[in-house]
């Protein structure tokens, strides 16, 4: 769980009464008998309820010895694979992320007991975000990877599962991790390559669709619905021009488009509205042509994406002021928590920053869902547009997992060492507990969605189950549009990005002469980087 | 004769021929001693050349020595530079020595800078994307024709001269403001420092508060304050020449003290008795400033100026954390555009040419602009 959402969950809704009700909840579930032959499935919730109550909602941010504590408790996966002191005398280096004083360090508490119990020893290397892609890439282009366990997000898997870095998952620690419980999306082809398994998956990542409750409804301002489709936001982005915002008293606005990019992750953002035109059900690639890497970019469908876009711009008072200068960041934290616009698409963290940022208005008046569809779509393999509603939501950036690279796979000991530390942190009850309080990691099992669970702890029901059923929609969606996992992804999303920044400036004549100028650049990248091998991957990434 | 056997018996020679000011011991540097120098000397360059060669053979293609790294040749480098230190000594007695001072300092600056850039001469002219399965290829001069049609590069390079020229208001200003600490005001002490904070200030920091958040459009107090005045819609940022101009004076918001400081320094250097003289000879302050003053600050002018375009040459920090180089290019500079291409994309050779030939073009643009400073400065006679 993200930090923000458990303080929001936490501080705002925990009173005496939810608390006791929830401590009376797990009291009773500690406390039934064995009846009904559900004793096997008792010892296993009993697990549950118990990390659950570490340190207890409302009890402040876990520390290092909660942190043991949980992995002591779930000890018992290990326990049936590895026997005691087995791999005694081994040492591996993990190499992670200290974001937020989580990750990494929530890592090391977790597997303190696994050391204790495995005699095995773990070395340490933390990076910050903003170094984890220069350290990785120059390892793997230099070839002095120098770590056996690796925290990384799915994007990166074409840079090293496609280059033959990564040891493949024995049998095991599939069974060990129980990977039948992940919600759809995270299931294969995310984290395989060439049909082999090679990722314990720890986090899940979406956009989802935020919106102002204040907004919609019988005599609002923006509509009696809440909108549905791009063509209706854009309507209520247009007809919402000149109407005062019912919460701040200031110009009220619609959906709020960053158009400054961020780093390449500004481009997920036009992926959101492009993936309800571009990502047709019968066809998993949606960026890429899959047998030429011919960019789909420049296709009627993204064109209509990038076109919706600057048809916001060209209507004077759509956007608030100063809008060529908004990233995501921009639009999230300074725009939509602050009381400006009513719609907008991001991660989960909004959701939860709405409660608990003290520069957040909209905590009492916010609303999720997934993502909005589309009118129509585009089908690429026709060459048309199909008159039928579709929506796709956008799995932005597909969370974090645990792999092992091959630097064990000569050493047998060595590989089950590593591989079980990678099991531990990928377990289905410790996940449990990373969901649900302060991790950086978001809910991915459809265990996880099991509300009644986080009642019991103490959580707030509705609140959960408005965030996180958005979530878990999106996860569980048949035309999910999947990150493709090829190297250099965000090279292509960077460089997408100068582009767009051209387009919207006016720098550019039309959509279609932003998208074609897109479309050029990522040929490059794919000439630079290898086409031949990028069609493979990118099919690879995409199961096919 | 007898001062001088007396001495030797004492272990100290003392010369008593050749350069007698500076050398002092007599060195008797043996044959033998002097082939030995010259032995290590070229032993060790001969290994030195031959693993470097046998590496390089390797990496073509044309044989295999079982080398895993460079390091081999970086340790022949080592020995090398050990021996020829040594040598030195061997070969020359004490002028050796006297060498020593300087000679390892030399071949370490050497170390640092030469090889690095010629290894990065190598990168430039290479294909070189990390997400690359063929690593770095090297491609002639595609990167020099890619940056030849590339759009964005040209852009910024546009860009860079505006920036520049905003160098010659900051410079006025920066003459003004030292002008007025120079002369007899209250509180002067306190203004100097005052007037410096925005020089101790990280250009990072200056983004945030600044360009953030006191000309955030909505909430930032002089986007209110634009609003109160009658501007409707207050947008620093917004269209490509306003957020060129905000840029331009964050920027010198932050080095104008830079160029005041220094132009102060001047400003006392210059002898009381020259204003007094004009002042008898009946210079009014105006004809004092442009017959005395300014002709007496040109050179420490220009020298201000010339660091001041280096700086702003290499402006970058900005516009990455406030624009990053929008509205549609409108604020790129040329080392925020070598970021993204380098950082964001990986994009390691064509990132390393755009560099070497700014590098190329900043020696260029100096030396011209030195000669003719130099031409200006020049006594007029």
């Amino acid at each position: 769980m993200k930090v923000d959402l458990y303080e929001a969950i936490s501080r705002a809704k925990l009173n005496r009464r939810t608390m006791l009700r929830g401590t009376a909840a797990l009291g009773a579930v500690v406390a039934m008998p064995k009846v009904m032959g559900f004793g096997p499935a008792m010892a296993q919730d009993s697990v549950r309820a118990q990390i659950l109550a570490i340190p207890g909602v409302g009890a402040g941010s876990p520390t290092d010895a909660d942190w043991q504590k949980v992995g002591e408790l779930c000890l018992e996966a290990t326990k049936a694979n590895v026997a005691a002191g087995e791999f005694a005398g081994v040492e591996l280096t993990f190499l992670g992320l200290n974001n937020q004083n989580l990750h990494n360090l929530l890592f090391r508490g977790f597997l303190k007991p696994w050391e204790a119990y495995t005699g095995a020893k773990i070395n340490w290397i933390d990076l910050a975000q903003a170094d984890y892609n220069p350290r990785l890439q120059q390892a793997i282009a230099t070839g002095t990877v120098d770590f056996d366990i690796i925290e990384m997000g799915a994007p990166f898997e074409g840079d090293t599962a496609g280059k033959g870095l990564l040891d493949e998952m024995p049998d095991w620690v599939k069974t060990q991790i129980d990977m039948d419980d992940y919600v759809n999306y995270l299931k294969a082809p995310v984290g395989t390559w060439g049909g082999k398994t090679y990722r314990v998956t720890i986090d899940g990542d979406c956009h989802t669709f935020s919106y102002r409750k204040d907004y919609f409804g019988e005599g609002a301002i923006g509509g009696a619905e809440v909108p549905k489709t791009w063509q209706q936001i854009n309507a209520v982005s247009k007809d919402l021009v000149g109407k005062t915002d019912p919460l701040t008293g200031l110009p009220a606005f619609g959906y709020l488009d960053p158009l400054k990019g961020w780093g390449g992750f500004g481009f997920y953002f036009l992926e959101n509205r492009a993936a309800a035109y571009a990502k047709h059900p019968g066809d998993p690639a949606w960026l890429f042509d899959a047998d030429t890497m011919k960019p789909r970019v420049n296709n009627p469908a993204w064109v209509q994406a990038i076109q919706d876009v600057m048809d916001l711009i060209a209507t004077p008072g759509a956007y608030p002021a100063d809008q060529i200068n908004a990233d995501p960041g921009t639009t999230a934290f300074s725009q939509f928590l602050a009381g400006t616009g009513s719609m907008l698409t991001w991660w989960g963290d909004v959701g939860s920053s709405a409660r608990t940022s003290d520069s957040s208005v909209v905590g009492d008046v916010v609303g999720f869902g997934i993502n909005p569809g589309s009118d129509k779509v585009y089908n690429s393999m026709s060459g048309a547009w199909e008159e039928t509603y579709n929506e796709s939501p956008n799995m932005a950036y597909l969370g974090w997992g645990v792999y092992v690279t091959n630097r064990v796979s000569g050493d047998e000991t060595k590989r089950k060492a590593a591989w079980s530390a990678a099991a531990h942190l990928g377990g289905r009850d410790i996940s449990l507990w990373t969901a649900a309080y302060p991790s950086g990691f978001q809910p991915y099992r459809n265990s996880h969605f099991q509300f009644e669970e986080w009642e019991a702890a103490g959580y707030d029901r509705a609140f959960v189950e408005d965030y996180l059923g958005s979530n878990a929609d999106s996860y569980n969606h048949p035309n999910a549009a999947i990150e493709p996992r090829i190297p250099g992804i965000f090279q292509y999303y960077s460089v997408a990005e100068d582009e767009l920044a051209k387009g919207y400036a006016g720098t550019y004549k039309s959509a279609q002469e932003t998208a074609d100028a897109i479309a050029a650049a990522w040929e490059k990248i794919t000439d630079q980087i290898g086409r031949e091998s990028q069609i493979a991957l990118y099919k690879a990434s995409l199961g096919m | 004769m007898r001062a001088a056997s007396l001495v030797g018996k004492a272990g100290l020679r003392l010369s008593n021929s050749g350069d007698l000011l500076h050398v002092v011991t007599n060195d008797n540097i043996s044959s033998g001693r002097q082939g030995f120098g010259r032995a290590i000397i070229w032993g060790s360059a001969l290994l030195m050349l031959s693993v470097g060669l046998s590496q390089l053979v390797q990496v073509i293609g044309w044989g295999a020595f079982g080398f895993q790294n460079w390091r081999p040749t970086l340790y022949a480098y080592v020995l090398w530079a050990v021996c020829l230190c040594w040598g030195q000594v061997l070969l020359h007695g004490e002028h050796g020595k006297r060498t020593l001072f300087v000679l390892p300092a030399a071949l370490f600056v050497i170390s640092l800078t030469v090889f690095p850039l010629l290894f990065g001469l190598v990168i430039a002219f290479s294909d070189w994307n990390l997400s690359s399965p063929t690593g770095r290829q090297f491609n002639g001069l595609n990167n020099v024709r890619q940056m030849w049609a590339d759009p964005f590069f040209w852009n910024a390079m546009g860009n860079m001269v505006w920036y520049v020229l905003a160098i010659i208001v900051e410079y006025a200003v920066a003459f003004g403001l030292a002008l007025a600490l120079n002369a007899d005001i209250r509180a002067r002490k306190f203004f100097r420092v005052a007037f410096l904070l925005p020089l101790m200030l990280s250009p990072v920091a200056v983004s945030w508060m600044i360009g953030k958040s006191m000309l955030e459009a909505r909430f930032g107090p002089l986007a209110r304050l634009g609003r109160a005045l009658g501007w409707d819609d207050p947008s620093f940022f917004g269209s490509p020449w306003i957020a060129k101009a905000t840029i331009m004076l964050m920027d010198a918001w932050t080095f104008i003290p830079f160029m005041m400081i220094m132009i102060l320094a001047g400003l006392q250097a210059i002898p009381k008795e020259l204003h007094e003289a004009a002042k008898v000879d009946g210079a009014n302050g105006w004809r004092a400033f442009w017959e005395v003053t300014f002709p007496m600050m040109l050179p420490v002018s220009i020298t201000a100026i010339l660091i001041r375009i280096i700086f702003k040459l290499k402006l970058a920090d900005i516009v990455i954390a406030v624009t990053s180089g929008g509205p549609g290019g409108a604020t790129d500079t040329v080392t925020s555009f070598i970021f993204r291409e380098y950082r964001d994309r990986s994009n390691v050779g064509y990132g390393t040419l755009l560099a070497m030939v700014y590098l190329v073009v900043i020696v260029i643009a100096m030396t011209l602009l030195m000669k003719l400073a130099d031409r200006m400065t020049r006594p007029r006679t």
